[in-house]
C-alpha cells in the first residue's frame, strides 16, 4: 500500500510517498508554499520521482499551514502531530524536536513510544524562524544556502538582537556601516535564531537526544549555535525538512 | 423552535448585543452603573435600584486608548477605555473600577482624564483580606462606593435592600454553580453557547437572569445527549472570542469546568445571610480564593485546577492568557506545575481582545486534541 503526505508550509511545499508505512519511495520539494501551485507540483514530482500514478495511492494526508486546502486529501493532522510521528519514525531515540520553519518555530517534547508529551509554538513575530534568516540574507545580498558557509569562516560573533526582525535589520545595517565582516555578521544571525528558539526549548525542558528539524534544520551555523546555547549535541536528519510529510505519510497508513 | 433553541438564541443576543441591553435599561428610566472586572460588590449597585452592567471591554480596534496607556498593557482595560471614549457606554451614572491589578489602577486614573462625563468611583481592595482589620478596610472601601453612588445618583443606600440583593445574588450564584455542572453532562452545548449563558449575566438584572439559567436548565434536562467530546478545564481571565471558542467546538473539545474570571470565579462564594449585610459582603470578599489578582503566598489555585480537572475527570487543562496580564503569568508556572506533577496535560494559548486570527491557537488545538 503507498500512502502520501503533503506538507504545505508558509514557503515550501514538501511531500512523502510511503509503502506500507515503513519504506520510503519518493520526496520532492517545492520552493512555494500554502495559497500557490506549490502542493500541486509538489505531488506531481513525488509521483514522478516515485513512477507512480495518483490512483494507486490509497491513502492521502495534509499537514502544514496549507493542510485545510489540499484537495482530495482522506484527512489532515497539525504539523506538529506530523513532525513528531515523522521524527519518531527515523529517530525513536529522539526526545525533543526543534523544528524551525519558514514562519515559525516550535519545540516538541515526546515520550518513550513516540506520543507528543507536551509542545510550545513562537509567539507571532518572525524572529527565531526561517523568515528572519531570509530578510538577513537578502540585507547581505547572499543566498540562504551561503548562510552556513560564511558562519563556518567566521572570527567573531557579533551579538544581535533576538527580540525583533525589525529592529535586528537595523542593527545588521548599523554593523555594516561600521565595517564589520559579513561572516561575522552572519554567525550572530545565526546565534541570534538559535538563542531565541533555545529559551523556548528551555521553558519546555530539554530531554536527550535532541534533533532539529524543518527548513532551518539545513542550516549547520545555527544547528552549532543551537548546540552552544543549549550545551548539548543535536542530530540532524538529511530528511529534516521532510519530518513533516512523512509523519503525515504515515498517520495516512495508520488511518487506512 | 425548541424551547431549549430559543434560550439559547436569548443568552446570546443578550451576549452580543450589551449596547442594545444598556439602551432599553435607560428607556425605562432605569440608572445603570458599569461595573469592571475583575470584582466589583454588584450587590451594593444592585441594592440601590440600579443596575450594574459588566465592561469587560471588548474585541474592537483600539485607537483613542493607545493615547492613554503604554503599548505593552492588558487589552480588555485599554478597550473598556475605548468604549468609553467612542461613547457606547453614554447614559450611565458610573463607573466602578476595582484596583486588583496595577493595569486596572491605570485604566481609573485616565477613566477620569479621558470619559470626564461619566463619573469613575474606584474600589479600593486591601491586599491581604482575610484578617479583620483586613476585612474592616474593605468594608470602608464599600461605604466610600454607597457615598459615591449616592452622589452620582441620588438613591439612598439601606442595609435592608442590600439583604435583598445579597440573597438575589446568592440565588444567581448557586444556579451558576449548578449550571457548570449540568453543562459537564451535556456535550452538545457548544463552547461559544456556554460562553453566551456566562456572558449574557453581566448585562440582566441577577434576578431575571437566575430565571433564564433554571428554565435553561430546565429544558436541557430533557436533553438526551448521545456524543462525547474531549473534556477539558479552562482557565484565564477571559475566554470570550467566537474565533477560538469556535476552535473547540471544531475541534470537539467540551469544557467541562471552568478557573475563568469572567465565568466561575464569579460564582464560587456567597454572602453569609447571618451578618450584617454590609459586613457580610466584605466577609465574602475576605473568603474569595484561587484567583491570580488575589493575594496568596501559598498559590493554592494551581491545587484548586488540579482538583477541578480531576473532579470533572477533565482529560487537559487550556491556560488562556491574557496577553501582558502579569498576575495570570505569574500564576502560569505554578499552574503548571501542579498539572504536571499530577499527570495532567497542560496547553497554553495566549488570548487578546485585538487578536483576529486564531490561526495558531487552532494548531495548538488540534495538536492538544491528537495527544489523547
Amino acid at each position: 500500500m503507498f500512502t502520501l503526505g503533503v506538507d504545505i508550509g508558509s514557503t515550501t511545499s514538501k511531500s512523502v510517498i510511503l509503502k506500507d508505512g515503513q519504506e520510503i519511495i519518493s520526496t520532492s520539494l517545492i520552493a512555494a508554499g500554502t495559497g500557490t501551485d506549490g502542493p500541486d507540483r509538489a505531488i506531481a514530482a513525488v509521483l514522478a520521482a516515485g513512477n507512480l500514478n495518483l490512483n494507486e495511492i490509497t491513502s492521502v494526508y495534509g499537514t502544514g499551514y496549507g493542510r485545510k486546502l489540499l484537495k482530495n486529501a482522506s484527512g489532515e493532522m497539525s504539523e506538529l502531530s506530523c513532525h513528531a510521528k515523522g521524527v519518531h519514525h527515523l529517530m525513536p531515540e529522539v526526545r525533543t524536536i526543534i523544528d524551525i520553519g519558514g514562519q515559525d518555530a516550535k519545540v516538541l517534547s515526546l515520550g518513550t513510544d513516540g506520543r507528543l508529551a507536551e509542545f510550545l509554538m513562537n509567539d507571532k513575530c518572525a524572529a527565531g524562524t526561517g523568515r528572519f534568516l531570509d530578510v538577513m540574507a537578502g540585507i547581505l545580498q547572499l543566498k540562504i544556502e551561503d548562510l552556513e558557509k560564511q558562519a563556518a569562516i567566521a572570527k567573531s560573533t557579533v551579538k544581535i538582537s533576538n527580540t525583533c526582525t525589525v529592529f535586528a535589520e537595523s542593527e545588521v545595517i548599523s554593523q555594516l556601516a561600521n565595517g564589520v565582516k559579513i561572516p561575522d555578521l552572519v554567525a550572530g544571525i545565526c546565534q541570534s535564531v538559535a538563542s531565541r528558539v533555545a529559551s523556548l526549548a528551555k521553558r519546555i525542558g530539554v530531554q536527550q537526544t535532541v534533533c532539529m528539524s524543518g527548513g532551518v534544520a539545513r542550516n549547520g551555523g545555527v544547528r552549532k549555535a543551537m548546540e552552544q546555547e543549549l550545551g548539548i549535541e543535536i542530530i540532524y536528519s538529511p530528511m529534516a525538512q521532510f519530518m513533516g510529510a512523512l509523519g503525515a505519510a504515515l498517520y495516512a497508513y495508520d488511518k487506512s | 423552535m425548541t424551547t431549549l433553541n430559543k434560550l439559547l438564541d436569548s443568552f446570546h443576543e443578550i451576549a452580543s448585543s450589551p449596547k442594545k441591553q444598556l439602551d432599553a435599561y435607560l428607556s425605562e428610566g432605569r440608572k445603570v452603573v458599569a461595573c469592571v472586572p475583575v470584582y466589583t460588590p454588584e450587590e451594593l449597585i444592585h441594592s440601590m435600584g440600579l443596575v450594574p452592567m459588566g465592561a469587560w471591554g471588548g474585541d474592537i480596534e483600539l485607537k483613542e486608548s493607545k493615547k492613554y496607556f503604554p503599548a505593552f498593557i492588558c487589552s480588555i482595560m485599554q478597550s473598556i477605555l475605548e468604549l468609553g471614549i467612542r461613547g457606547e457606554y453614554s447614559g450611565i451614572s458610573a463607573i466602578v473600577v476595582p484596583s486588583l491589578c496595577d493595569s486596572l489602577k491605570c485604566l481609573g486614573q485616565n477613566w477620569k482624564y479621558a470619559v470626564k462625563d461619566i463619573p469613575f468611583i474606584p474600589v479600593t481592595y486591601p491586599q491581604n483580606r482575610k484578617p479583620d482589620w483586613g476585612k474592616e478596610l474593605t468594608k470602608v472601601s464599600y461605604e466610600r462606593i454607597i457615598r459615591d453612588l449616592e452622589a452620582a445618583t441620588g438613591v439612598i443606600f439601606s442595609q435592608d435592600a442590600l439583604a435583598r440583593s445579597n440573597k438575589i445574588y446568592n440565588e444567581h450564584n448557586e444556579a451558576m454553580r449548578k449550571l457548570s455542572e449540568v453543562l459537564e453532562q451535556h456535550p452538545s452545548i457548544t463552547a461559544v453557547q456556554r460562553r453566551d449563558i456566562f456572558k449574557s449575566a453581566y448585562f440582566m438584572e441577577k434576578e431575571e437572569h437566575t430565571a433564564l439559567v433554571c428554565q435553561f436548565m430546565e429544558a436541557l434536562s430533557q436533553v438526551v445527549e448521545t456524543e462525547s467530546k474531549l473534556k477539558v478545564i479552562t482557565t484565564g481571565i477571559l475566554a470570550d472570542s467566537d474565533g477560538l471558542l469556535k476552535i473547540f467546538d471544531e475541534h470537539g473539545l467540551q469544557i467541562v469546568g471552568d478557573d475563568v474570571a469572567h465565568e466561575s470565579r464569579q460564582y464560587r462564594i456567597d454572602v453569609n445571610l447571618e451578618l450584617e449585610p454590609l459586613e457580610g459582603l466584605a466577609d465574602k470578599f475576605s473568603r474569595m480564593d484561587h484567583c491570580s489578582v488575589l493575594y496568596d503566598p501559598e498559590k493554592k489555585r494551581a491545587g484548586y485546577i488540579v482538583d477541578l480537572a480531576k473532579k470533572h475527570k477533565a482529560s487537559g487543562v487550556v491556560v488562556l492568557i491574557t496577553k501582558f496580564c502579569d498576575p495570570e503569568e505569574f500564576d502560569y508556572v505554578t499552574v503548571k506545575r501542579a498539572c504536571g506533577e499530577a499527570g495532567i496535560p497542560v496547553i497554553q494559548i495566549e488570548v487578546d481582545r485585538q487578536i483576529v486570527n486564531y490561526e495558531q491557537a487552532g494548531t495548538m488545538i488540534e495538536t492538544f486534541k491528537d495527544m489523547f
